[in-house]
């Protein structure tokens, strides 16, 4: 089975490359990709979600993504006024700062040199690694805080079939800046691909960075994230994962905290069914005194759906002071679903307060049946809790044009099971 | 400060050796070695060949890797897989008959032999090195129907129960402890509960290590038939020594329709000195299978002991509305390891598990909680409640919480929660503030922290434990 997925030494000379050396790196990394194979459940990190299975069950094949189509009836977002940038298949097409100085922001396509020579473990990573010629590269410069929201419009054109696509991102906030993004998946293939993402972000002093990640619709995409954060001190990264509607979807999130006083946030409400597949997994570092992070995952699975959740909180014994806290709540609404979570703690310094809480069941039966008594049926009582119990993570977004937005797109999706 | 002064004081309390001449199988890991101790213990040949079918079996196997607290490499063919005391070959008929040096050593146990013997109402199943010396309160138990006896001799005298049980819940093929335990284990306990027997009391076994270079490798088998009850007791304490010594012993508990069976286990083996030096490895395979409806197996454990501490109790809940339940203390100081943690695996409708953990880090010890909640398709109803607590003391130590938490039902419901925390300052200054000095009220804090499983405890086991949570801990503060 694994034959089906190996990829062929050619393909790394089709992509422009900047010098030996770089080539003998993707050439490593994909020999890696080759021996190893899509990582099955005997890894640890993958033991909940058997990519090789996946992959064996769904994919006759796969090759590589080399079409970038120009894009057509690409409409923007009306709710709110915005920034964007536009990618179609990983490739950046065009910007849009008309709400910015303009010399504070800057954005350019994928670049070599803006990724260190990293040695992975990850298949994927070194897939990423061997192959990735698209992505965008954005900074914010020092002490400059966006107007408005940025959107990242990440469209998936219709030729895509049994296609992979490998993009490496990059963003980076300066001191004292501020930034705001949406990153809005729009799925136009009616067949499967998939997505294999490497983003680094780096916060410098005193910056700040907020995320949300959202589907426009449902879709026939695999993917797979892998983000790396680096944060220095006083700095705030936050981000909200509402990736609900995608057919498997791994989010590897790894934030290191390396000045005080740093602050980290993930959030996630997903609503899962029809067979779908996700697993958010996150690492968070606690290398310094004095930081703070939170994680707070809400799922609701429905129909064949499965979740994970795989979270970790390290503690360095330097970092006294720590306040983590990280919480995990499912709730089951098919037979046929399931939840699997991984909470792990890895302590070294004494004071800390370090805690976290993983549930799993189905919606409450008293409050069922109280919202029944008042003449509600079964199926509305059930959906009116479940938007109730993924709406306390959305109630979190400030903006109120945003959380509409957001909101709606949820509730379109819980309505519609 | 005064703490060198404990630390003089209170350095292991057990550490003693006992000089006997042994019987030693020849060294070394092989059939040679596997047949030696079958032939020593006169058993049937049906056991030989399940030995040395885990034997060939080991030959395919690898240590495991994936545990936190790493260790050296252990030389398997430098190790003795058989030593008894000398006079057992012709075993003593009473008591009056066992070797005096023996009972000396049961007696610095503590241990109740001889006078002690009704008085404490425990049947002990005393076992020095690998082969028992003597079962008091047989009778009793035999009016009863029950069997208490060594493994040996139940191969012996119940092959049909052993043939029935043994290796039912953990295969041969387990894993690489299990089956190296499965080929060379040289002594351990047998209990079977007739069915509709509550055990009038509480059944209890010392192990004690003492031939140096022997690992030992015991094997209990406890099955409690349709609506019996059982209680056993597992206590350990082991001589000082300098070189590690691997302990890989499996237990295995079969709990039939309506049957409850509760197994204690007070574990403080030699730890190693301050430097992390010495001290016993204690890989253990513990596993009960709930298989009746309405069954139960409650694992409590207090590990204070090892310099190593590798084990999962694990509760396999086949029959409808069976119960598992873990409650673990587990104490690391200086350098000392521990991985420990349960499997809850629910197979059966309505059933129940409750897991509650706590872990004290001291030193430069690591402490790790590691466990799987796996409720199954059919396990429908289910409920499991999990609760791992951590305390640190001091910022050279570790620790960590592994847990799997795999829910494939709707109907079922998991929680788990967990803390990491520090003594609280106030706490310690109110006890001090109340005449306390701080080793006490260290211990205070920490037999409170402690509670919940402290409670679980037998009578027995319940003084020790507490004065132990105490003396394991002294010198960590201050």
């Amino acid at each position: 089975m694994i034959e089906n997925f190996k990829i062929s030494l050619k393909e790394i000379d089709k992509i422009n490359l900047i010098n030996q050396e770089d080539k003998n790196y993707r050439i490593e990394n994909l020999e890696f990709f080759n021996k190893k194979g899509f990582p099955t459940k005997k890894e640890e990190d993958w033991k909940f979600s058997d990519l090789r299975e996946i992959f064996s069950k769904n994919f006759k094949k796969i090759d590589i993504n080399d079409a970038y189509p120009e894009e057509n009836n690409f409409r923007l977002i009306q709710e709110f006024d915005h920034n964007y940038i536009l990618l179609i298949n990983g490739r950046l097409i065009r910007s849009d700062f008309k709400f910015e100085d303009k010399n504070k922001i800057k954005i350019t396509g994928y670049k070599e040199e803006n990724f260190l020579r990293e040695k992975s473990n990850n298949p994927l990573i070194c897939l990423n690694n061997a192959l990735s010629n698209e992505g965008y590269n954005l900074v914010v410069e020092k002490d400059y805080k966006f107007e408005k929201v940025l959107v990242i419009y990440n469209l998936f054109n219709e030729d895509l079939s049994e296609k992979i696509l490998n993009n490496k991102n990059k963003i980076i906030v300066n001191k004292n800046s501020e930034l705001h993004t949406i990153e809005y998946t729009i799925n136009r293939s009616k067949n499967k691909f998939f997505n294999n993402t490497y983003e680094n972000v780096i916060l410098y002093e005193n910056a700040k960075f907020k995320n949300i990640c959202i589907q426009a619709g449902r879709s026939e995409g695999y993917f797979h994230k892998f983000l790396n954060g680096s944060i220095k001190s006083d700095s705030k990264y936050s981000s909200f994962i509402f990736s609900s509607g995608l057919k498997f979807n791994k989010q590897d999130i790894q934030i290191d905290l390396e000045g005080k006083n740093s602050d980290c946030e993930i959030k996630s409400a997903l609503f899962l069914n029809k067979e779908d597949h996700q697993e958010i997994k996150t690492i968070v570092n606690h290398l310094v005194p004095n930081c703070k992070s939170f994680q707070k995952i809400k799922s609701v699975l429905d129909s064949n759906a499965k979740g994970v959740y795989q979270g970790k909180i390290f503690v360095k014994d330097i970092a006294q002071k720590t306040n983590a806290y990280q919480l995990s709540k499912a709730l089951l609404i098919s037979e046929n679903s399931e939840f699997d979570s991984k909470p792990e703690l890895e302590i070294y310094a004494d004071d800390v307060k370090c805690s976290h809480g993983s549930t799993s069941g189905n919606v409450d039966e008293n409050s069922v049946h109280y919202l029944m008594t008042r003449g509600l049926t079964k199926k509305e009582a059930t959906q009116l809790l479940i938007n109730g119990f993924l709406k306390e993570i959305i109630s979190e977004i400030k903006s109120d044009t945003i959380k509409k937005f957001v909101e709606n797109k949820l509730e379109f999706q819980v309505y519609g099971y | 400060m005064k703490n060198s002064n404990i630390n003089t004081n209170q350095e292991y309390k057990y550490g003693f050796t006992t000089d006997i001449e042994n019987v030693r199988a020849p060294k070394g890991l092989n059939e040679n070695s596997i047949k030696f101790i079958s032939k020593m213990k006169k058993e049937p040949k049906w056991m030989l060949d399940w030995r040395l079918k885990a034997f060939n079996r080991l030959k395919n196997l690898k240590e495991p890797n994936w545990q936190k607290p790493k260790y050296p490499k252990i030389n398997y063919q430098d190790l003795y897989y058989y030593s008894a005391p000398k006079s057992a070959s012709n075993k003593p008929k009473s008591l009056d008959e066992v070797d005096p040096k023996l009972i000396e050593t049961y007696k610095k146990l503590g241990i109740p032999l001889q006078e002690q013997k009704r008085l404490s109402g425990v049947a002990v199943d005393a076992v020095f090195d690998s082969v028992s010396v003597a079962t008091t309160y047989k009778e009793e138990l035999t009016k009863k129907g029950i069997i208490f006896c060594s493994i040996s001799e139940a191969i012996r005298e119940h092959p049909e129960l052993v043939k029935k049980y043994l290796g039912s819940v953990i295969p041969l093929t387990d894993h690489y402890f299990a089956t190296l335990n499965s080929a060379v284990f040289t002594d351990g306990s047998f209990v079977y509960i007739p069915p509709k027997v509550k055990c009038p009391m509480e059944l209890s076994t010392y192990f004690r290590i003492n031939a140096s270079e022997t690992g030992q490798f015991e094997r209990t088998l406890i099955i409690a038939d349709k609506g019996s009850y059982v209680s056993y007791l597992e206590g350990c304490t082991a001589p000082m020594r300098d070189e590690n010594q691997l302990h890989a012993a499996n237990v295995e508990l079969v709990a039939l329709d309506d049957a409850e069976i509760k197994y204690s286990t007070v574990q403080n083996w030699y730890p190693g000195d301050k430097d992390g030096i010495g001290g016993i490895y204690n890989f253990v395979t513990k596993r009960g299978a709930c298989r009746g409806r309405n069954s139960k197996i409650s694992w409590t454990q207090v590990e204070t002991g090892s310099a190593i501490t590798w084990k999962y109790p694990s509760c396999i809940l086949q029959g409808d509305n069976s119960v598992g339940e873990f409650y673990s203390i587990a104490i690391t100081n200086n350098h000392q390891k521990a991985d420990t943690g349960t499997k809850m695996i629910h197979l059966g409708k309505n059933t129940k598990s409750k897991i509650i953990s706590k872990g004290i880090s001291a030193g430069q010890a690591d402490n790790t909680y590691r466990g799987l909640v796996d409720i199954g398709k059919k396990a429908l109803n289910s409920r499991n409640y999990t609760q791992c607590d951590s305390l640190l003391m001091g910022n050279k130590c570790g620790a960590h919480t592994v847990p799997y938490i795999k829910n494939k039902n709707s109907t079922s419901t998991v929680e788990h929660e967990a803390t990491t925390s520090k003594i609280n300052d106030e706490q310690l200054y109110y006890c001090n503030q109340r005449g306390l000095n701080q080793e006490e009220a260290v211990s205070l804090i920490v037999n409170g922290f402690c509670k919940e499983v402290l409670q679980q405890l037998p009578m027995e086991f319940a003084v020790e434990a507490q004065k132990l949570v105490g003396i394991s801990l002294e010198g960590s503060v201050g």
